[in-house]
């Protein structure tokens, strides 16, 4: 297993420049990371950066708020795969769930995975709004959308992924969607918890805590599976 | 009615907003005699059924609130929202463009979604929480030339909202029919008079019964 590739590199303020996107991908290059995740606009741009690598564009649909008409979500992301995007996040529509009209929320899911194809859809519930019986039924209506994968958040509100949460959904759904975890990941050893307590994918959005932790945390027992071929000690080896 | 009340978009974008929240941002909207009810774009037509037979319009955010979303996605959201009765359209203008200083992308970006409504009304958010003095020039001067009929201080969710100094910066770029919409963080009659008296022509708030009734809210937008 490569750590590298569990970790998508993720720039989405609104503030992000061209310069910042060309950063970002320089960086992904350097550490091998599984995507880029970068807004729509962006993607045209970022596929162009790593047009020789294998990293992946990763985009988000309906972002922050979920907001959107289910429509405009499935017109950026179909845009967006036009352009490259090779993974899609969508945010799930909160309004709709705290309003309980899971047929329609269901209906919003299905709809962009119908549209999109085989292209891997992750749809974000914003744990930091809901409470338990809430992650546990939005779950069980990604797992009837055939979602590729549930993130825990956008970074955009309240607080960002929980072990408690990620433990709530992989309970749920256990083996049958993959599990990312997003927002307030900024250290290696919060990127290796998450993924011992059943996350698949983490996002971060900077690259400068999980490497300085690197070597404490190569030695561990736990975690040395996670380590022992990553991308990440071949590139500490060259940049210490 | 209070002098106030047609300045006023009275406006409701949080993400956990309910269909029943939305419903009662129309009524009020109708019972103080709003302007229009700004919701995001699921909600639209919600609302425009819930304002049948009344003047109360329906203003719909667009790209919101990071305005990163791609051009024709804009467009796309925007012609979606006017199919489903939305008169009014509040776009966000892409920022991160505007700070790499692709000042045609966001010329192109605005323009795009104005050449598919002609007839109806579009403000441009700036979100001046971000920008350097230069910066509201420049968003507001590209604005206007791609034929925004507002220009429009905030989105409410970045890290402040409107202020007399982004009111008198946009005044100065303000060519012709182009009026101003001020928005974030007005919570207070004395605020929303304020801005009135700077010559701006619309506030954004959720506030607005607070600032009709002489109150003060604890609301952030």
């Amino acid at each position: 297993m490569n750590l590298s590739k569990q970790i998508d590199l993720t720039l989405l303020h609104a503030t992000t420049t061209e310069r910042d996107i060309i950063n970002l991908a320089q960086e992904a290059i350097k550490y091998n990371f599984h995507s880029i995740c970068v807004s729509s606009c962006y993607v045209p741009l970022a596929k162009q950066l790593i047009t020789d690598s294998d990293i992946k564009i990763s985009t988000v649909v309906g972002f922050p708020l979920g907001a959107a008409t289910t429509s405009t979500k499935i017109f950026e992301a179909k845009e967006a795969i036009d352009y490259g995007a090779d993974e899609i996040s969508m945010v799930v529509n909160l309004g709709l769930l705290k309003s309980r009209n899971y047929v329609s929320i269901l209906k919003d899911i299905t709809d962009v995975k119908l549209a999109i194809g085989n292209i891997p859809l992750k749809v974000i519930i914003e744990i930091s709004e809901l409470n338990k019986n809430e992650i546990i039924k939005v779950c069980e209506i990604c797992l009837d959308a055939k979602a590729d994968y549930i993130e825990t958040s956008t970074g955009f509100s309240k607080g960002g992924a929980t072990l408690t949460a990620v433990k709530i959904i992989k309970k749920t759904v256990r083996d049958n969607i993959s599990i990312k975890a997003t927002g307030d990941i900024d250290d290696l050893e919060t990127i290796l918890k998450y993924l011992e307590n059943g996350a698949d994918r983490v996002g971060i959005s900077t690259i400068i805590k999980p490497i300085n932790n690197l070597r404490q945390l190569r030695n561990n027992k736990v975690y040395k599976q996670y380590l022992e071929n990553s991308t990440l000690l071949e590139v500490e080896k060259v940049y210490q | 009615m209070s002098p106030f009340n047609k300045f006023i978009d009275h406006t409701l974008l949080k993400a956990t907003a309910t269909k029943q929240d939305i419903i009662q941002l129309c009524e009020e909207a109708k019972q103080f005699g709003f302007f229009s009810v700004c919701v995001n774009s699921c909600y639209v037509s919600l609302a425009k059924a819930n304002l049948e037979r009344s003047e109360v319009k329906v203003c719909a955010v667009i790209g919101f609130p990071l305005g990163a979303m791609s051009t024709v996605s804009k467009v796309s959201e925007t012609i979606d929202a006017i199919e489903n009765g939305a008169e009014e359209i509040d776009m966000v203008l892409n920022v991160g463009w505007l700070k790499s200083k692709d000042y045609q992308g966001v010329l192109n970006d605005i323009k795009s979604v104005k050449d598919i409504m002609p007839n109806k009304t579009l403000k441009v958010i700036l979100e001046t929480c971000y920008l350097e003095d230069d910066d509201i020039i420049k968003a507001s001067e590209l604005a206007i030339e791609a034929g925004a009929d507002f220009i429009k201080t905030s989105t409410g969710f970045g890290t402040r909202g409107a202020s007399e100094k982004d009111i008198t910066l946009m005044k100065s770029a303000i060519e012709g029919t182009t009026k101003i919409k001020a928005s974030g963080g007005i919570r207070d009659a004395q605020t929303a008079l304020k801005y009135i008296n700077l010559g701006v022509h619309r506030l954004g708030t959720s506030s607005g019964i607070a600032i009709i009734s002489g109150k003060t809210s604890d609301s952030n937008y």
